[in-house]
């Protein structure tokens, strides 16, 4: 196992490098020059080029991004030109935000998608199954910023239950926190749970032809302890994948869904970023989220090797 | 007529306003209560050395913590503030202000002319490498000569300097200089001032809490306990977020007007509009064929129709333009020479040219920017001329335009309590903002002639016969006007004018 780790973590090494490159290219190519964005519409080209020069905005690029690596390997993220604020100290102000709007968005796709998957399957080309399966369909078409009005209009506009924007940290207010999180963590989930459920309805439909299953039901046991305690375990290989590639993925939706409901997250912070062209917090967030997806993605192959020792071995 | 020009016309050197009310008295304010603003953006700090320019999310919640030396009053006129009155040398180059007695900081600290100058050197101060220097480099210094004096000293004439300071911009708003000493880097984030309103509590990105000044210098004011601004960037969600109760009063522009008229038609609602000054406006390079003909930038001109544009961009919200100026100026022209639409007129001229007209323009790669381009491609079709859009980046435009890369570029004229720093900018041949790249003696010694002249009624014609000379030379042309928005609960009252885009909720109450 331990052997499995080390050749896993020597993996991702140069992926995070080549992350830091194209990150850095990304930025440091998008259109408009920094020095006209900082100062202003009104600045002179004497004052750009001297601003240009305090950036090293004039050395060539493969400097800049050595000398920009070299910081960053020494934690040294940079500083918002903006706020004055470090990418450190602006990403840890937001993070808790964005990890909870993300893991209620992929507990409440869970909380919907599993049980309509165990239901899809043990009737599969049912009329439920059929009918669920098609939801699912029209439910990944539709884009999230619609569904983000959508969900607004009917829950907040219309009815008052909850509110349409806005955020409390939860340890100021449990409750009030909670409520804020519902809309956008549905938003999310509404597009969660069909890959969740057609993922694992298929999984179940394989394992549910299997000979221990068929031994299962020649020895009477009940459908439903067949289903949860025989079928599931199994079943769910593919899921833990799923959820945590989701997991990467809901990041990028939290750019819109942050926006649409005010909620203070990452995804706010890096269209903020975008907007105002604070390069800085663009390049130090997309580089932070990119090795969160890496890690999430090592965690993933981890607990896959846990629960199929075939695959540490390199059977698989 | 503004303060300025009356005080000019007398010859009278000092003019005093005792009494100061910003709101009409004809409602009986309450005090007491809690609002939730909604506007744009996040907002960056107020540390000018760190942010540079205010935006105008900032500037919304700069009027409600800091305050100016001057305002404007709801008749567009210069009222006093932190400054009482005020006092000029004849050639406008040397302005004294007389400031306000036992005006204290949030901190406890004094406002008085030392601290004023304090704020000014600060920003000047070329070691300090402010982005906010640039904007008073027509400042020579600021001296402050005793307790509550302070005297500007200036490099170029300005009549207009008590209207040009009255923005709650990075330059004008005045600072603790004890608080931003002892806060280091922290100040940008804990700002400390003399406005009606205290910060309390600030989440980054989420809500900023203001609390009533209990020792304001304004003993009647402010009305509301309690101000909460809160960034929605979202314009739907905005909306609903007024419709919902959760914000009482949200910053809008045109591009949402179906929530604006929607809004016009909600009994619970109130729409405030400002027709501002300055308009949305285009340059062309007159080096560069084949602008280089002036019978083209005429024919292009007459081919554009700015109600059909206004219907198709904004449902008719947005108001033609026939001059840089604009309702809400002082600038009220009889004539102001602008080219009538004529389609049949622009093909006759552009036939007269004689060569194909070909060219491209520059448009801002936003939905509004493309928009806005294909209106004018379909205008200029008719009339014969291809135009390409060339769509690029916000932040491209500025660059493209100040390296002469153009041939047409999109460009504006804020809302300013004068027309003379922009109109001086944007005409005077060698100005680095003159676009154009057009020199004109008569149109130099109108500009020069305007920002030292004190009667209103001379500067008006002056300013006039600007605007009739750039609409017969068609350098520039002018689309709309600028016009701001702010949609509110109707039970939110003393909201006063939106100058600038800035919505100052400091003097407002709830009923």
């Amino acid at each position: 196992m331990l052997n499995f780790v080390v050749r896993r973590l020597l993996a991702i090494l140069p992926v995070l490098l080549a992350v830091s490159l194209l990150t850095f290219l990304i930025a440091s190519l998008l259109p408009g020059d920094l020095a006209f964005v900082i100062l202003g519409d009104q600045a002179t080209p004497e004052n750009v080029a001297a601003l240009r020069r305090d950036m090293g905005l004039d050395q060539p690029l493969w400097w800049r991004y050595l000398s920009w690596l070299g910081h960053v390997l020494q934690g040294d993220l940079g500083r918002s030109f903006r706020t004055g604020q470090t990418v450190l100290q602006a990403v840890a102000e937001r993070i808790p935000v964005s990890l909870q709007l993300m893991l209620m968005a992929e507990f409440i796709g869970l909380l919907i998608g599993v049980p309509v998957a165990i239901a899809c399957a043990a009737r599969a080309g049912g009329a439920f199954d059929r009918f669920m399966t098609g939801s699912a369909f029209a439910m990944l078409s539709m884009p999230s910023f619609l569904m983000a009005i959508l969900l607004i209009y009917l829950f907040a506009v219309e009815l008052h239950w909850l509110p349409a924007t806005g955020y409390v940290p939860f340890t100021e207010e449990p409750l009030s926190n909670l409520r804020f999180f519902v809309l956008p963590a549905l938003t999310l989930a509404l597009a969660e749970w069909p890959g969740i459920m057609r993922v694992l309805r298929s999984d179940m439909i394989a394992t549910l032809q299997e000979d221990y299953i068929a031994l299962a039901k020649a020895k009477g046991l009940k459908p439903s302890r067949i289903l949860f305690v025989h079928a599931l375990k199994p079943s769910s290989l593919t899921l833990v994948t799923v959820t945590g590639i989701n997991i990467g993925r809901l990041l990028g939706g939290t750019l819109i869904v942050e926006s649409i409901f005010a909620l203070p997250g990452i995804g706010r912070l890096l269209v903020g970023a975008i907007y105002t062209r604070d390069l800085v917090i663009l390049q130090g967030v997309v580089l932070l989220v990119a090795c969160g997806f890496v890690i999430v993605n090592f965690i993933v192959d981890m607990l896959y090797a846990v629960l199929d020792p075939r695959i540490r071995h390199g059977h698989a | 007529m503004t303060k300025i020009a009356a005080a000019a016309r007398k010859h009278v050197p000092i003019f005093l306003v005792a009494a100061f009310a910003l709101v009409s008295p004809a409602q009986a304010q309450k005090s007491g209560g809690s609002i939730t603003v909604g506007q744009e953006l996040d907002i960056p700090g107020f540390d000018p050395l760190k942010v540079g320019v205010y935006d105008t999310s900032t500037n919304t919640a700069a009027a409600a913590i800091f305050d100016t030396l001057t305002t404007l009053d709801e008749k567009g006129e210069v009222a006093p503030k932190l400054a009482v009155s005020w006092t000029h040398s004849d050639d406008y180059m040397i302005w004294t202000f007389k400031l306000r007695e036992g005006v204290k900081f949030h901190d406890g600290t004094p406002f008085n002319a030392q601290a004023f100058k304090e704020n000014f050197d600060r920003q000047k101060d070329p070691a300090n490498k402010c982005r906010c220097a640039f904007y008073i480099t027509n400042v020579k210094e600021v001296l402050a000569p005793d307790e509550y004096t302070v005297v500007y000293k200036l490099t170029d004439p300005s009549v207009n300097l008590p209207a040009v300071i009255t923005i709650q911009s990075q330059n004008n708003v005045i600072h603790s200089p004890t608080a931003w000493k002892t806060k280091g880097d922290d100040y940008n984030r804990n700002p400390v001032g003399t406005g009606p309103y205290i910060l309390k509590s600030w989440t980054a990105g989420d809500r900023m809490v203001l609390e009533k000044n209990p020792s304001y210098w304004d003993k009647s004011r402010p009305y509301l306990d309690r101000i909460i601004l809160k960034p929605l960037p979202d314009a739907q969600s905005r909306f609903a977020s007024l419709q919902s109760g959760e914000a009482d009063i949200i910053w809008d522009d045109e591009n949402d007007a179906d929530n604006i008229m929607k809004a016009q038609k909600d009994s619970k609602l109130t729409v405030h509009t400002y027709k501002g000054s300055g308009a949305q406006v285009y340059a062309f390079n007159t080096k560069l064929a084949p602008f280089d003909d002036v019978r083209v930038r005429q024919a292009l001109v007459m081919a554009i129709d700015r109600p059909k544009m206004s219907q198709a961009i904004s449902n008719g919200l947005s108001r033609p333009a026939t001059n840089p100026y604009g309702e809400g100026s002082w600038v009220k022209c009889k004539d102001d020479g602008a080219l009538p639409f004529d389609v049949e007129k622009a093909k006759a001229l552009l036939k007269d040219y004689g060569k194909p007209v070909e060219f491209k323009m520059l448009v801002s790669a936003t939905p509004r920017g493309r928009m806005i381009g294909q209106v004018l491609q379909q205008f200029w079709k008719r009339a014969g001329a291809n135009m390409e859009i060339e769509q690029v980046d916000q932040a491209t435009i500025p660059s493209r335009a100040f390296t002469r890369q153009f041939q047409l570029t999109p460009w504006r004229i804020v809302d300013l309590a004068d027309p003379d720093p922009q109109m001086y900018a944007n005409f005077r041949s060698g100005s680095p903002l003159a676009l154009s790249s057009f020199s004109n003696p008569e149109l130099d010694k109108l500009l020069d002639h305007a920002r030292v002249t004190a009667d209103l009624g001379q500067r008006t014609e002056d300013y006039c016969a600007i605007s009739r000379l750039i609409n017969k030379e068609a350098i520039w042309f002018w689309t709309f006007q600028n016009t701001y928005y702010a949609l509110s609960s109707a039970k939110l009252k003393g909201f006063p004018k939106i100058y600038n885009g800035v919505i100052d909720v400091s003097t407002t109450w709830l009923e």
